[in-house]
Formats: C-alpha cells, sequence, structure tokens
C-alpha cells in the first residue's frame, strides 16, 4: 500500500517546471525561461509579505479595540481597511531626519541590516509541495542563522543614534535575541531530528501522514510551546517588548528614527511576526496540510489526486491553509499582548537561560529517546 | 537524590501555576473580544449631561443685585462685579459683571449662595477657544443660553450609563422610552406607607397623637 505521504512528495502542483515547459514549447531556450520564471516567486513574495503585513496591521488595530471594547480604525475605507495603506503613505512622506551628532553611515544601514534578512527567510516559508522560492537542504536552520543577524542591526541602530535609550534599547534587543536563540534552535532541532530533515518542505511532508493527527504539536507539545515563546521574544512582541518599552525607553532603538527608515523598522517587526507563526504552522501544525488529508477527500469523491483541477484546488487549499495557521497565531499573540505585562529584564533573562533551555534540552533528549524507542511514530 | 527530585516538583508546579494564570487572562481578553464597543463617537455622538451637571455658568444680569456674594464664596474671587453707588437713589447700580472660565473651576458655589438666583449651572462643557481672553465671558455671554444635546440634529444624544435600564451597558442599543434603573426620589415616596404609620411613628417618639 503506498502511504499518502508518498503520493505527496510525487505529485503536486509545479509552477515552475509548467511554467518552463509552456515557455519551452513557444520556442524560448529552457535557461532563458528560468531566466525568466526567476524574478516572479521573488515578487510574488515580496508582495504577499508586505501585504501580509497590512493585514496585520489592521489585525493589531482592531482586535486590540475589541478586546478593549473600542471600535478602532473606522473611517479610512470600510472598517477602517485602508488605515495601514494610510500610515504607511504618511511615513513615506515624512522627512527623513539623521540626528547631527549620529553617525550617518551605520545610522542609515541599521535598519536595512534589521529588514532584509527577515525578507530573504522568507525564501524557505513552503505554502505546498513546490510553492515556495528554493527547497534548499538546510531550509529551517538558514532561517535560523539569518535571524542572528538582526540583532546586529539593532545593536548598530541603536549604537549610531547617539541617544542613551536607543543605546539601552539596541542593547537589550540583542541580550533578548542572542539568549532566545539557542532554545528556538533546540526546539527546531527536536522536529529536524524527527524529519531527519532541515529543509521545510520534508518537514511538512513528514506531517501530512494522517492529517491533524500526525501534526508534530501532538509529538512536541512542550517543543511548540518554547518555539512559541522564543518566537514572540524574537519579534519583540509583548509580554518580550523590552527593546522598545515605551514607558523606560521613550521607544528604544527607534528613538531616533522617523520617516521610511522607521518604516523599515516597523515593517520588519511586522513581517517577522508574520514569519515567525508561518513557522510555527510549518513546524508543528502540518504546514500546508488540510486537517483531513486531502488524498483522503479525493479518494473519497472518487476524484484522481493527479487531475490538473484537482492539484489546483489541492494547492489553493495548502496556501488558504498555511496563512489561516499563521493568522491564528498571530491572533494569539495580539490576544497576549493585551493580557500580560511586560517582563523585566532580569526575568527576560532568567526565562530565556534558565527555563527555556534547560526544558528545551530535555526536551531534545526526550524526543532522541522516544525516537530510538519507537522508530514508527517518531521518524526513525 | 529526593531534595533535587522536590525541586523539580517544585518547579514544574510553578510553572503550571503560571500557564494556569496565563489561561486564565487569555480567557478575559478572549471574552472580551464579543461586547460590543461602548465608545461614544464623540462630534456625531453625545452624551446626555446629569441634572447636576456642572458646565459654564449661566447669568440674568436683571436679577443680579450686586449684593458680590458669588465673589466671596470664590475660592479665587473671581466674579467681577462692576457696580456704582446711585447718590440719588441710594442703591447699588450695576454696569457690568464677568467670570474668566479659563480659571474658574466650576466649583458652584457662587451657583449655591446667590440670593436671588441670578446665577444658575448649565450643561455647556465645550469652551475650547483660540485665545484664553475669549473665555472671560460679560454679562452678555453669560446670560447665553446653552444648545441642547438633545434638541441638536447634528447629534445623536446617549444616556449616561447610570441612566440606563439595569443590566445595559451599551447606550446604543437602549430605545429611548426605557426607563433608567432605580427609582426617583418622587417614586419612592409614594410607595412610602402613609398617614396611619406616620401618626405611629409620632405617638412612639413622644409626641401628642393627632385626631
Amino acid at each position: 500500500m503506498v502511504t499518502p505521504s508518498m503520493v505527496t512528495t510525487s505529485t503536486g502542483l509545479d509552477l515552475q517546471a509548467s511554467f518552463e515547459a509552456t515557455l519551452a514549447g513557444l520556442g524560448v531556450s529552457p535557461g532563458a525561461a528560468h531566466l525568466l520564471w526567476l524574478p516572479l516567486p521573488m515578487v510574488l513574495v515580496l508582495v504577499a509579505a508586505v501585504v501580509g503585513v497590512l493585514v496585520n496591521v489592521w489585525l493589531e488595530r482592531k482586535i486590540s479595540a475589541a478586546v478593549q471594547q473600542r471600535i478602532g480604525p473606522e473611517y479610512a475605507g470600510a472598517l477602517g481597511i485602508l488605515q495601514p495603506m494610510a500610515d504607511g503613505l504618511k511615513l513615506v512622506f515624512k522627512e527623513d531626519i539623521i540626528p547631527v551628532r549620529a553617525d550617518g553611515l551605520l545610522f542609515t544601514l541599521g535598519p536595512v541590516l534589521v529588514l532584509i534578512p527577515v525578507i530573504l527567510s522568507w525564501l524557505v516559508v513552503p505554502f505546498g509541495q513546490h510553492l515556495l522560492i528554493s527547497n534548499v537542504g538546510i531550509g529551517i536552520f538558514l532561517w535560523i542563522s539569518l535571524s542572528s543577524i538582526q540583532p546586529i542591526g539593532l545593536l548598530m541602530s541603536g549604537y549610531a543614534s547617539n541617544n542613551k535609550y536607543s543605546l539601552l534599547g539596541g542593547l537589550r534587543a540583542a541580550a533578548q535575541s542572542i539568549s532566545y536563540e539557542i532554545p528556538l534552535a533546540l526546539a527546531v532541532l527536536a522536529i529536524v531530528m524527527m524529519s531527519n530533515s532541515l529543509s521545510t518542505v520534508d518537514i511538512v511532508a513528514q506531517q501530512t501522514g494522517a492529517g491533524i493527527l500526525s501534526w508534530n504539536i501532538w509529538r512536541q507539545p512542550v517543543g511548540f510551546l518554547i518555539f512559541w515563546i522564543c518566537a514572540l521574544a524574537e519579534c519583540e512582541r509583548l509580554p518580550f517588548d523590552l527593546p522598545e518599552a515605551e514607558e523606560e525607553l521613550v521607544a528604544g532603538y527607534q528613538t531616533e528614527y522617523s520617516g521610511m527608515k522607521f518604516a523599515l523598522f516597523y515593517l520588519g517587526s511586522y513581517i517577522n511576526l508574520v514569519l515567525s507563526a508561518l513557522l510555527v504552522s510549518v513546524l508543528y501544525l502540518g504546514g500546508w496540510g488540510f486537517p483531513i488529508p486531502v488524498e483522503w477527500l479525493a479518494g473519497w469523491l472518487g476524484q484522481p489526486i493527479d487531475a490538473p483541477l484537482v492539484q489546483v484546488i489541492t494547492a489553493s487549499v495548502g496556501i488558504v491553509m498555511t496563512v489561516l495557521k499563521a493568522y491564528l497565531l498571530v491572533f494569539v499573540a495580539i490576544l497576549l499582548r493585551w493580557t500580560t505585562p511586560r517582563v523585566r529584564i532580569d526575568q527576560l533573562l532568567d526565562l530565556g537561560w534558565k527555563f527555556l533551555l534547560p526544558i528545551a534540552l530535555v526536551n531534545l533528549l526526550v524526543t532522541a529517546g522516544l525516537k530510538l524507542a519507537f522508530p514508527l511514530a517518531f521518524g526513525g | 537524590m529526593f531534595g533535587f527530585l522536590k525541586k523539580v516538583g517544585d518547579y514544574t508546579r510553578d510553572a503550571l501555576g503560571a500557564a494556569n494564570y496565563m489561561t486564565q487572562g487569555l480567557a478575559v481578553t478572549f471574552d472580551h473580544l464579543r461586547r460590543r464597543p461602548v465608545t461614544v463617537q464623540y462630534p456625531y455622538e453625545k452624551l446626555i449631561p446629569s441634572e447636576r451637571y456642572r458646565g459654564r455658568i449661566h447669568y440674568e444680569f436683571d436679577k443680579c443685585i450686586a449684593c458680590e456674594v458669588c465673589v466671596r464664596v470664590c475660592p479665587i474671587n473671581l466674579p467681577v462685579v462692576d457696580w456704582v453707588m446711585n447718590k440719588a437713589t441710594k442703591k447699588k447700580e450695576l454696569r457690568n459683571y464677568s467670570i474668566d472660565f479659563g480659571v474658574c473651576i466650576f466649583c458652584g458655589n457662587c451657583v449655591e449662595y446667590c440670593p436671588t438666583n441670578c446665577l444658575s449651572m448649565t450643561e455647556e462643557y465645550e469652551l475650547a477657544a483660540f485665545d484664553r481672553h475669549s473665555l472671560n465671558f460679560d454679562n452678555i455671554a453669560l446670560g447665553r443660553l446653552p444648545t441642547s444635546v438633545t434638541t441638536d440634529p447634528a447629534v445623536i444624544p446617549l444616556r449616561e450609563l447610570a441612566y440606563l435600564p439595569k443590566g445595559e451597558m451599551d447606550p446604543h442599543t437602549v430605545p429611548d422610552s426605557a426607563p433608567r434603573a432605580g427609582r426617583l426620589p418622587e417614586q419612592v415616596l409614594e410607595t412610602l406607607p402613609k398617614a396611619p404609620s406616620s401618626s405611629e411613628a409620632k405617638a412612639a417618639s413622644g409626641a401628642a397623637p393627632e385626631a
């Protein structure tokens, strides 16, 4: 009997192959066809990331309003849906200020260094079997390494602003990112151990066997919590928003920034939140997988899984599921923002080093033991 | 060995307790999601000020006897009463009266003590001005009546929380005819026992019983 996961790895919508085949059919050489294909997914992902941020900002404001029994943005577009656009437009037209005593070069480089790794990380986010920019073998590891570039940018902008609050914010951001990267990586390692691959596609494919029951969250509940807490800390979301704690540090490392440079920070933090939510759904919630495997559904409906229409529907369901899971997590993050008070810097470091790190290590050990004991259930 | 196990146990209990509190907090915020906003969208909707609202002071020039009691009871002697003694009639002749609302704290003492009731408090609270000197109201400005929230066609009047029926939180959904929670003093009086009980009370207190 062929297991459903075998079926998914062998089939699925491959847009790149069909695009290049179509162009080759029109008489374009394979190399030129590949070159024409290359920019398409990049632009698409960039647009998707920015639209994701707009939706995110709108959701953040509306959900925050609902939690506090307010109305929230209402007049810019229906239900205030154009409010993030208006905010963005305002930031574009604002004056770009570099403080006189600041280091101009580093001051400019800081926000760029924060944003670029975050956008680059979208390389490895899969929305379907072939619906990702690049199925690099080191997939999830690439994200971990890229996300450690970010604190350099934060520290750089904090230091270059020549402002006490900025410097403190930058230092806090660096300390926070470094402390939470380790339990994060250990939680990912446990997943990697189970799926025998660093590639995000393989990690999802390993979870598609029995729908919702085969998602990693059941096998890695502790890892899921550790990863989620660390992801919130990496995104500097409340309760871990110490680097920009407005009551103590004005706006942390963002204090001296205005206009487009501030917009880069803003964009970066929200893209990072969406990215983290997407990666949680990829690592723990079965990525593009439907709660009931689509292969089973197609089988019950008597449709061949290879039929073009079924493939298009499957791919759409995959994209919808990935985005849905991610935004569910974003919702939880927003709700957490209004539930939890901010932790102190010593509590933050305590939580990272004295709590999450040992638990992540124990989780890794237990996963290894379970893998040896039950190779069938834990990917032997 | 057991000390270590106890430590691990305490640690786990602490962690679970923290998770429990976090879930409780999340339940509270999540529950608030289904509640309707209580926002009063100010320039378009306004709350109806209560009967005892202490807003801008209204003044009737013709009633005033220039006694200056309002000045004496004012914490900062704010009202300016400009009068001269008419030698012929031997009476005070009032020329001007003014209160500076940029300085007034709306305590209402002047209204309380005015012997002729020429001062009263209105429900007007929108006193924003571009120049603080324009808040110094003379007797003409003090004599103007404020526009009422309920009669302004551009404004949706909303009742304050205390004026809504029992259990209602959102004034938007309550019809105008719905009575407020609780009873007015005259309604309470109506429910009180009638004459016999009052004579009994007097008898109990030792006064002579009436016929």
